[in-house]
Formats: structure tokens, C-alpha cells, sequence
């Protein structure tokens, strides 16, 4: 009975899938996956049989998942340039990564774009990257890329505090100077952070401060934090909302020029701390088994062996750290010293994610059920 | 009189359903009004009942004016047409429910609940649901849930019409009764003749809003007040017992020419 | 005639014409089930069957064989650190779920006795009110408490001067209370249209003044609508993660919790355990409300809806009519202001002096994501008339016909109501990978998984008009020599011509507006509103998210008065004159 039905099924899917596409592209671009057994001439579709074929090696359609959907200027160069197609989707890494363990190794996108690091590091460990090599990758910085080619940095996000003048002189607070400062018990319950699970930015917070203090002494730090802050965000952009809304004073925040303009606009000012500034390089990837590995491949090499498209990627992401990543490349100039960015070493960001987190779990659930 | 409609009116828009009726009533006796649908009979009894406020006219009940009463302040209770009955109450609940608001105590008003369902013959049915009992018992709940209250005036809207012919025959008869023995006074309303006649202690015949001939029944049958009335009633196929009452319609097999 | 004449089943051979090809095409379809008889009849309910398993069954078994693999071979690890771990999370679910089950029937009892005693124009500018926020787009709705109400909120602090901390579960509580009310109290309305008219009147004859009727009458009879108020209210709270994740500060539920293992650790053995963890309070409320419902079917009473008002004047009923008045007057003001705030919002630039008006963010939106809002539309239009479709057909088959297994099939449709959206997402990911069922990427599996998620509700309100369909019409047409599909075209669908509307609507806005499920879904290139909406929420562009918000509740709107124009008009036809 079910061997009757399944061709059936399948008929009735296919019905389903075309007429939703007319139904929901009346103003949008053609996707090529559309027509699945049109036009045998056209060129192979990311679905078609994936038997090894001498076509060109670019054509189709490359799916992104992007941290944000700026970077659509981006790939529309790449698309003038190679004829790829681009259709790009703003996800956050975490869910990247479950929509990628969930896949199961058939991802149904090609090219992961930004995100903190430690989710590529998973990612990569999980086999469920691509390895890319290209010549100009040797110009690229070793910290900043995997060694064996399965991810690369694109940039690095740094963390500052954002504090709202005007909330802050109603509190008459004085703006905390460090790291050190925001546990003064003067600051309690005007701290908004992150959930680090949830926030690359501030995951690289507490792996830094870690690495930074030592284990002892970094857990004690966050004990008494957690005394000051208000609640963990579950969103990245909380504390600069927060802050922003001025519904709390404070807020630990990835910092660029967007913040900047931001805080400009709202009255905040962002301190960098004097006792170190932790950072996080945002990856790049390409997913394996892909629907269009070739395509993907390329985009990484052609972003980084070109610096005339890292100096727009820097430009959108109005951040410098692109300079961090290649240090040859010129016309972006980093808008502050080296020297403050706390000493990481990355290979803990992955490896110790999950234990961290956990330990920070319990240490936040002691919080909520106070109350 | 212990009952008196003078000159009540009632519009509805353009249309006037009651017309300058008039009509008066003895205590302890019933009241059929007949008529046929769309004669005004309901709406005289919604008036009754304070459901619906007359344009004109008063209604005295016991000497006093209830013409703006609210229906919850009336010493008057309706059997509905439909029953009206709580379908999330038993039998019993149903029944006590007016007593809620008479002063009663929970025990008293349970005592006084199973009386009237003795009354009504429906004892043992106390804490059945309404769903799961006859539509006769159905009508002998609402009647006995209306009487229980005691009031002054008991108002009946074509109570019987949702039963069979059987049932409705046997119904009438307890109905009679039931008011005997009660001296309740009765207003019921019915659009059918062989009922109205063997009710009725008087009889109000409606038609088009307008009252056409108030009497016994007796004074009907010997002398109707027009051709309506009579052809309306059938008149010649009623069997008289010896004090005067009617005690059978024969319904003619072949339709007669209606006597003038 | 003879009446047997057009009963006789075999196709009397006809001489010179053929007359089936005049006769339209409702005929033609006639002609296909009479070719294949009883066999058509079973094709359509195998392959509704069929659907239901693959797209239910499958996802919902994927996802429990997911929550018991470990690193090698089965295990129990996941429900053990799930019991140890979030025990005090099931606790705030409960909590969070039994309070707003409770406060939210309370506002929706309130705001239905309202609506239903007003006249004329209170009655139509309530009921526009309802309908209105009835369209409910994710998130924007914590975001505009939080604008309103917040710490900085334009009514608590502005207005008021206070400052306090909105974030908490009793936040959580009053946000999701109010926004399941507009669905809840429509559907009480419905009952009280319904009520039989004679009980008041009887309650009133009696002596009742409004008080006692409202509580001895009223009430009672709303009984089975308040119950299953009740337990809707308790189920969706369960799943809902986004009032939580958004407003519930350091208080977090189970779903709000499954959303943070998805999006920061992307545990999906853990989150399917946790689902599954879920599932048993959301089981035992649905098998309460089951038996409960059995037994108070028999109160509902199938009468005719009024037009006019409920007679009963709230303000003489005493305290209940007080709190009555005060509870719907306060909801109603709350909604007002509630989607004020989103409508304005989309329209509002903050800055160091305060707010601009702006329309940049409209300009925006029109230029970039056009084709976004066009393909929520495509889309929320297919799964409505599929899924009504589909939901016709089940409740026929489950109602009407001895199907072997038919509890089963009922409660497995149930299912993806009582599952949050995001964990029937990753079922959906995980059963449909591999060939020969690879939909992931493809528009079919975001329309199959909208559709599923909204079978549930469907499937009961066309099993709700099917009762008032009386079997003997289906006997009739039998008995005149109709087949199966006779019955289908001429009695049932007919019969559920009411039911439509209520199907359509419901489908076109929960596909127009629910987040969760399809988060995971979407691919590049597919994008739809409501995935769009998500992420200016999650980037902080509340402006973009309030406009995005303003154009769905206007599509949606839009597109629903115009089926109602559409099923109504056509409905109407000229009535025979009288000579």
C-alpha cells in the first residue's frame, strides 16, 4: 500500500512546490531550482543529478547565510564578476549550526558569512565544512585562520561598554573604566549582557577574561558580575538596544562604526577598557557536500586575494579589523592600537565552549531562582 | 377585576401589532387567547409577562399598575414555548430556581421542589438532566418551575405545541387540573381551537391585533360575533357535558359549510 | 419519473449523444469517480492518510528517535540532564501556563460579554478591534509592552513617571493573556449569539435580576466555550518562546529554553528532549479537555445566531458586572494602545531630542522587500485553500465515516498544535534530508510544515459545522443514487460553507504571522515576512520590525475582506419573488 502511494506523494509535492512558486514570485527574481525538470539545456541546477559533470566550474546559484543582509553589495559584485547567482539569508550562528546538525551533512545552503568564531570551530570539528585553499591565502594572518583551510576570518569584533549619559547622571553613576569597575556594587542591576550561548561577542567576553585572569580568579570576577547584572539577553543586539532605549545604564556590547554613529545619535558613550578589550574574529566558511561547493570556494579566495573587495566587505561592516586579517592590505587603517586587545588564544574558544557554557549556566540559573 | 388590560397598544416600526385591546379577568380562572400566527396573541402575552413595554395602555394585576415593571419584579411567570429550561441544572434545580429570590432556605426550597414535581408527576426525576428526559417531562418541569413561585398571574405561550397529539391531549387535562386545584389564575395563549375551547374559562379571539370577541366559551358557541369567529372555530362539532363545559371536539371528516 | 431511473448504478447505454459532455465539469468529475467507484473514493482518503503520516507522523518520530541517540547507540542521557537540569523551568512553564490560562479566559469572558451586549456601533468598533489584533506578528507585540510599559516606557515612565522592571514572568503572564484574548473571545461571542434566548428569559421571569442571571444562566452556558478557553490558552502559553526570550529578563520557560538550545548550543538531542518533556503537560490538558468536552457537548445547544444584542445590562450586575466592564474596558483600551504603538512605531525615528517622524523606514521596506511580502502573500494563500481543503476532507472522513483507526488519525493531527513551532521546524529538517524525500531548500516543505502546524485548529471548526449537518441528507442523497463524491459536492461542502471563511482566515493570518516553526526552514531566496520580521527583532531595528508588523496586519486584512466579499456575495442569490 505505502509502494502505491509514494509516487503519488511525490506527484502531489511537486504540484505543491510549483505552484507555490508561482504564487510567491510574481515580483521576485527567477530561482533556478524552480524548474527542476525544465530546460535540459540550461545549466545544471544545484538539484540535478549530481554525477560528475565537465561543466563550468561557477554557474548557479550560491545560498549564503550571512550575519546580516548588508553585505548583498558584496555579492553583487561577486555576481557581476562570475555570473553566480546570490541569494543570501540573515541567520545568527547558532543557528546556522543547529539548522547544520540537523541537516545532517545535506546543508542546504553553500557559504557561511560572519558569526563568532567558536560556532566555526564546532562546525569544523562536526565535519561539516569544506576545506579551501587558495594561493593568497599564505598574505592571511595565522591566528585569524584555520590552519588546515576550514575556516577563515573575514574580520574580528571587539568589545567596548556602551553607557547612557543621560540614565547614568539620573543613577549619578560615574562610567566604569574596566573590566575590573563593573562589579562596584553601585552598578547592580544596571548591566545588561548577553547570554554568551547566544552572542558570539559575549562568549569571547568570558573566554577572554578566562584566559586572561585564570580559571580561579576569572569565575570568582563572574560571580560577582552576575551580582550587577540586570538579566542575560537572549538576543546579541540587547545591550546595545537596551542601552540605547535607555532602560539600563550599562551594556557590554560588540563595538563598530554602526555603534558609534548609534551612541552618537542616543547619547551613549562607549568606553574601551583600560584592563583589555576582548575580541572575536567573525568566520568564513564553506559548507560540505554543498549544493555548489565551486562556487562557494571561489567567493573565499576571490575576497581575499583581491583588496579592493576587502577594503568595501570593511566598509560595510564599518569595522577595521579586515587590516588585523591581511596585514597588506592598505586603505584601511585600524582605528586603535593592538596593544589593548586582551592575549587569546583562540584554539580554547572551541574547545572549551561547551564546558564554559555550562559552568556560566549554572552560575545565571543561581541568579533567576532568587527570584 | 384582578386582571385588567385597557387600551394597550403596541408597535413594532410601521406595523401595528396590538391594537387598543381591552380585556379583563377574574382571579382563579384561564384565560385562553386564540388566535391564529401573526395575531398579536404573543406579543399581548410578552406585555403580560414585561418582556415587551406597550405603547399605550395599562395592566393592572390585583389592583396594582406592573405596566413598567421589570419581569424579574412581576408576580407573574411564564411557561415558554420553547421551555427556556437550564439545560446545566437537573430537574430539580430547574424547579427551584425562583425560589432563589423568595426567601427561602436551600431545605425549604428543596421540600417545596419535590412537592411540586409530586404535583406534576414527575417524582424520582429529581436530579435527572434536562437532556435526558421526555420533551412531555420537559413541559411538566417548566409548569412546575412557574407555579412554584406562586404568582399572582401564570402565563402560558402554546405550551403544548412541541408534543404529540396524544401527549397534548393528556396534557390539557392536568393542566385543567392543576389550575382548579391550584386557583391559579392562567393567561394562555394557543392558536389552537379545540384546546382553547376545552381550557378556557374565557376566551379572547384575536385577529390582525385586534380583540374580536372576549366571552365563555359557551357564550361563543351560541352566539359568535362573526362569520371568523365561527368559521375560526369549527363550532359545530363540539359535544357539551351537562354543567356547561365542552367535553369533546369531533373533528368532521368532511369539511362542512360554516354556519352563519 | 420514475425516481429509480437515475439510481441505476451501471451507465445505461445511450444511443446517439453523448450527454455527459454538456453537463459541465462538476459532471465530468462525476463521470471520473463512477469510472473508478469505490476505488476513487479510497485513493482520496489513503493519500489524505498518506499526508497526514509523512508529514506528522514522520517529522514527530524523527525528532523522538533524535532525543535517545547518543554518541553511541541509544540513550536515556538527554532526559536525565533534561529532568535535572530544567525541572524549574517545566515548573514556570506550568506557572506561567496556568496563570495565563486563567487571566486570559477572564479578559476573553469580559471583552465577549461586552462585545455581545453592545449595539450597533459599539458592537462593530469592538469587533474591528478584535479582528484586528486578532493578526498578531510575533515579537512586535513584547516590543510595543516594552515600549509602552518598560522602564523608559511611554505610559510608566513618561506619563507616570515610573521606573520599574518589566522584565518577568508576570510580564510574560499579561502579554501573552492579552494577545491570545482576540481569538478566544470571538469564539465566545459565537456561543453567546448562540444562547437560547428562552433560558434568560425564564431566569428573568423567575425573579433573577442581571446578577443572578449572569451567574446562574449566562455563565453556566458558557460554560464548555470557557473550559475550552482554558485549555487553549494553557497549551499555547507552553509553546509560545517568543514573549519569554523577549520579556521574561532572567525568568525563562521550557520553550524559551529550547529556543536558547537551538540558537546558542544547537543541542537538538537536547532540545528534542526537552520538546518531548514538554509534551506531557500539553497531552494531559488535551486529554482533559477531550473528556471534558464529550461531556458538555450535550449543553451546546444548536440554535440559530441573533443579530441583536445580549439582553443583559452589565452595568446593573452587581460586581461581576463592574469587574466586567472594568476588565474589557481596560483590555480594549490596552489593544488600542498596543497596536498604536506598533503602527507608530514604524513611522518613529529616536534620537538624543526624542522621536522623528520619519517615513525612511517605509521606503525601505517598499524598495528591498517587495518581493518578500508578495511571497508571504503566495504562500499564506496555497496553505489556506490546500489546508481548508484538507481539513474538509479529514473532518468528513473522521466525522462521517467508519474509518479504521480514526482515533488514531485524530490525535495524531492534534499533535504539532501542542509541539513549539521551532522543534516541528527541525523535525521537518530532519525527516526530510535524504532522497527520496529531500524538501529541504524547496518551498514545499515551509507550505507543508505552515500547513500541518494549522491542520489542528482547522480540522476541529469543520468538524464543529459538520455536526450541524444532519446525516439524513447524506442518506438522501444515497438513497437517490449519489456516490461518494455525490455526497461530498452537493451535501458536505455545501454544509461547510461557513466553516470556510473561519478556515481561510485562520490559515491566511497564522501563515502570514507565525515565526517559529519555519525559522529553520526558510532557505536564501525564500524569504517571507515573518523571517524577516524575526530578524530586524533580532538586530534591534524596531522600527523595521513595527512596519514590517503594520504591512502583514494590513495584507492579511486586505485579503480576508476580500474572501469575506467574495464567499458572501457569491453566497447571496436573488430571492424568488412571490407572486
Amino acid at each position: 500500500m505505502k509502494r502505491k502511494l509514494l509516487p503519488l506523494l511525490l506527484a502531489l509535492s511537486m504540484v505543491l512546490a510549483l505552484a507555490a512558486c508561482g504564487g510567491g514570485q510574481s515580483a521576485a527574481t527567477p530561482t533556478p531550482e524552480a524548474t527542476p525538470s525544465a530546460a535540459p539545456s540550461a545549466a545544471p541546477t544545484p538539484e540535478a543529478d549530481p554525477t560528475p559533470e565537465p561543466a563550468p566550474a561557477l554557474s548557479g546559484t550560491m545560498k549564503v547565510v550571512a550575519t546580516s543582509e548588508d553585505y548583498v553589495a558584496l555579492f553583487d559584485v561577486f555576481t557581476q564578476e562570475t555570473g553566480v547567482k546570490v541569494e543570501l539569508l540573515s541567520m545568527s550562528s547558532g543557528e546556522v549550526l543547529s539548522k547544520l546538525r540537523a541537516e545532517g551533512g545535506t546543508p542546504s545552503a553553500d557559504l557561511w558569512f560572519g558569526g563568532g568564531i567558536d560556532a566555526f570551530m564546532s562546525a569544523k570539528e562536526d565535519g561539516l565544512l569544506e576545506q579551501v585553499t587558495f594561493d593568497a591565502s599564505a598574505d592571511l594572518a595565522d591566528t585569524y585562520k584555520d590552519a588546515d583551510g576550514y575556516w577563515f576570518s573575514k574580520g574580528i569584533t571587539i568589545v567596548g561598554f556602551l553607557v547612557n549619559d543621560a540614565l547614568a547622571q539620573e543613577l549619578s553613576l560615574t562610567a566604569p573604566a574596566s573590566w575590573a569597575d563593573l562589579t562596584k556594587p553601585e552598578y547592580a542591576g544596571e548591566i545588561i549582557m548577553s547570554n554568551p550561548a547566544v552572542s558570539g561577542t559575549n562568549y569571547a567576553v568570558v573566554n577572554a577574561l578566562l584566559q586572561t585572569l585564570g580559571d580561579e580568579e576569572g569565575w570568582t570576577y563572574f560571580e560577582a558580575l552576575n551580582e550587577n547584572i540586570a538579566y542575560y539577553g537572549k538576543r546579541g543586539s540587547d545591550p546595545l538596544n537596551k542601552t540605547g532605549a535607555g532602560e539600563y545604564a550599562i551594556g557590554i556590547s560588540y563595538i563598530d562604526r554602526g555603534v558609534e554613529a548609534q551612541a552618537q545619535e542616543k547619547g551613549l558613550t562607549i568606553v574601551y577598557p583600560s584592563d583589555g578589550i576582548p575580541w572575536v574574529p567573525e568566520g568564513v566558511a564553506v559548507f560540505k557536500n554543498a549544493e555548489n561547493v565551486e562556487a562557494a570556494k571561489y567567493f573565499v579566495e576571490w575576497l581575499f586575494s583581491s583588496d579592493e573587495n576587502l577594503r568595501m566587505l570593511a566598509d560595510i561592516d564599518k569595522k577595521d579589523g579586515a587590516k588585523l586579517v591581511k596585514p597588506s592590505l592598505e586603505g584601511v587603517e585600524l582605528g586603535y592600537d593592538t596593544g589593548i586587545l586582551m592575549k587569546e588564544d583562540l584554539s580554547l574558544f572551541g574547545s572549551q565552549r561547551t564546558e564554559i557554557l555550562e559552568r556560566f549556566e549554572t552560575l545565571m540559573g543561581d541568579k533567576a531562582a532568587d527570584e | 377585576m384582578y386582571l385588567d388590560l385597557s387600551h394597550l397598544k403596541k408597535r413594532f416600526s410601521e406595523k401595528e401589532v396590538v391594537q387598543d385591546l381591552s380585556l379583563s379577568l377574574e382571579r382563579g380562572q384561564l384565560l385562553c387567547i386564540l388566535g391564529s400566527s401573526g395575531c398579536g396573541k404573543t406579543t399581548t402575552l410578552n406585555m403580560i409577562g414585561g418582556f415587551l413595554t406597550p405603547d399605550g395602555g395599562r395592566i393592572l394585576l390585583d389592583g396594582q399598575d406592573i405596566t413598567h415593571m421589570p419581569p424579574e419584579q412581576r408576580p407573574v411567570t411564564t411557561v415558554f414555548q420553547s421551555y427556556g429550561l437550564f439545560p446545566h441544572m437537573t430537574v430539580l434545580q430547574n424547579v427551584i430556581y425562583g425560589l432563589k429570590f423568595r426567601a427561602y432556605s436551600k431545605a425549604q426550597a428543596r421540600e417545596k421542589g419535590a412537592e411540586y414535581l409530586r404535583l406534576v408527576g414527575l417524582e424520582g426525576y429529581e436530579n435527572a438532566r434536562i437532556y435526558e428526559i421526555s420533551g412531555g417531562q420537559q413541559q411538566r418541569v417548566a409548569l412546575a418551575r412557574a407555579l412554584i413561585v406562586e404568582p399572582k398571574l401564570c402565563l402560558l405561550d402554546e405550551p403544548f405545541s412541541n408534543l404529540d397529539a396524544a401527549l397534548r391531549v393528556k396534557m390539557r387535562q392536568e393542566l385543567k387540573k392543576l389550575q382548579r386545584d391550584l386557583g391559579m389564575t392562567m393567561v394562555f395563549v394557543t392558536h389552537d381551537q379545540e384546546e382553547a375551547l376545552i381550557l378556557a374559562d374565557y376566551m379572547a379571539i384575536m385577529e390582525k391585533g385586534r380583540l374580536v370577541q372576549y366571552g365563555t366559551p359557551l357564550d361563543i358557541y351560541h352566539q359568535p360575533a362573526d362569520s371568523f369567529v365561527s368559521g375560526f372555530l369549527g363550532l359545530d362539532d363540539l359535544l357539551w357535558q351537562p354543567d356547561g363545559s365542552v367535553w369533546k371536539v369531533v373533528k368532521k371528516e368532511v369539511k362542512g359549510e360554516s354556519p352563519c | 419519473m420514475n425516481k429509480h431511473g437515475t439510481s441505476a448504478p451501471p451507465p445505461r447505454p445511450q444511443g446517439g449523444g453523448d450527454r455527459c459532455g454538456s453537463a459541465g465539469k462538476g459532471a465530468s468529475l462525476d463521470a471520473l469517480f463512477r469510472l473508478f467507484g469505490r476505488g476513487a473514493d479510497k485513493l482520496v482518503l489513503l493519500t489524505l492518510l498518506g499526508l497526514v503520516c509523512l508529514f506528522v507522523l514522520v517529522p514527530i518520530v524523527f525528532i523522538v528517535l533524535r532525543s535517545f541517540r547518543g554518541a553511541d547507540g541509544l540513550t536515556l542521557e538527554f532526559y536525565q540532564t533534561v529532568w535535572q537540569q530544567y525541572r524549574d523551568n517545566l515548573w514556570n512553564s506550568v506557572f506561567v501556563g496556568v496563570c495565563t490560562a486563567v487571566l486570559c479566559t477572564l479578559f476573553s469572558v469580559a471583552a465577549a460579554l461586552f462585545l455581545a451586549t453592545r449595539q450597533r456601533w459599539g458592537k462593530l468598533l469592538c469587533m474591528a478591534i478584535l479582528l484586528i489584533t486578532m493578526v498578531s506578528p510575533p515579537f512586535v507585540s513584547s516590543l510595543a509592552y516594552i515600549q509602552l510599559y518598560g522602564r523608559r516606557g511611554w505610559i510608566t515612565h513618561r506619563l507616570l513617571g515610573l521606573s520599574w522592571n518589566p522584565y518577568n514572568c508576570w510580564g510574560v503572564i499579561l502579554m501573552q493573556s492579552i494577545s491570545f484574548v482576540p481569538l478566544n473571545a470571538l469564539f465566545l461571542n459565537g456561543m453567546l449569539e448562540k444562547l437560547d434566548t428562552g433560558s434568560l428569559q425564564a431566569a428573568r421571569d423567575l425573579g433573577a435580576k442581571p446578577a443572578a442571571i449572569l451567574r446562574d444562566v449566562v455563565l453556566p452556558l458558557l460554560g464548555p466555550g470557557i473550559l475550552v478557553s482554558l485549555l487553549l490558552s494553557f497549551v499555547r502559553s507552553l509553546a509560545d518562546f517568543g514573549t519569554p526570550v523577549i520579556i521574561g529578563g532572567r525568568f525563562s520557560t521550557i520553550a524559551s529554553e529550547i529556543y536558547l538550545q537551538l540558537v546558542g548550543y544547537s543541542n537538538l538531542e537536547k532540545a528534542a528532549a526537552m520538546n518531548l518533556f514538554l509534551l506531557l503537560p500539553s497531552i494531559a490538558a488535551f486529554f482533559v479537555y477531550r473528556a471534558l468536552m464529550r461531556q458538555t457537548d450535550r449543553l451546546a445547544q444548536a440554535g440559530r445566531s441573533r443579530q441583536e444584542a445580549l439582553q443583559l445590562p452589565l452595568r446593573r450586575c452587581g460586581a461581576a458586572g463592574v469587574l466586567i466592564l472594568a476588565v474589557s474596558l481596560l483590555f480594549f483600551l490596552a489593544m488600542v494602545l498596543q497596536y498604536g504603538c506598533i503602527f507608530l512605531s514604524g513611522f518613529l525615528r529616536s534620537s538624543r531630542e526624542g522621536y522623528v517622524f520619519t517615513t525612511q523606514y517605509l521606503k525601505q521596506l517598499f524598495t528591498y522587500d517587495r518581493s518578500t511580502m508578495l511571497r508571504s502573500v503566495g504562500y499564506a494563500l496555497i496553505v489556506s485553500l490546500a489546508g481548508t481543503l484538507l481539513a474538509m476532507l479529514f473532518s468528513y472522513y473522521m466525522e462521517r465515516r467508519r474509518v479504521p483507526g480514526r482515533h488514531f488519525f485524530d490525535c495524531l493531527v492534534t499533535l504539532p498544535y501542542m509541539i513549539p513551532g521551532t522543534c516541528f521546524g527541525i523535525g521537518y529538517i530532519l525527516a526530510f534530508n535524504h532522497p527520496p524525500l529531500k524538501l529541504t531548500g524547496t518551498a514545499v516543505i515551509v507550505l507543508a510544515n505552515m500547513l500541518f502546524k494549522q491542520l489542528p485548529t482547522t480540522t476541529k471548526i469543520c468538524s464543529a459545522a459538520l455536526a450541524q449537518v444532519p446525516t439524513s441528507l447524506e442518506r438522501a442523497v444515497r438513497d437517490l443514487g449519489g456516490g461518494q463524491w455525490s455526497v461530498l459536492r452537493d451535501v458536505i461542502f455545501p454544509g461547510l460553507r461557513p466553516a470556510f471563511l473561519s478556515c481561510f482566515v485562520y490559515n491566511f493570518s497564522s501563515s502570514m504571522t507565525t515565526a517559529g516553526a519555519i525559522l529553520f526552514l526558510i532557505s536564501p531566496g525564500r524569504k517571507l515576512a515573518v523571517f524577516k520580521l524575526f530578524d530586524a527583532v533580532q538586530v534591534g531595528e524596531y522600527a523595521t520590525a513595527s512596519l514590517i508588523a503594520t504591512t502583514i496586519i494590513v495584507l492579511v486584512l486586505a485579503v480576508e475582506g476580500s474572501v469575506y466579499a467574495l464567499t458572501t456575495l457569491g453566497a447571496r442569490r436573488p430571492a424568488p419573488k412571490r407572486s
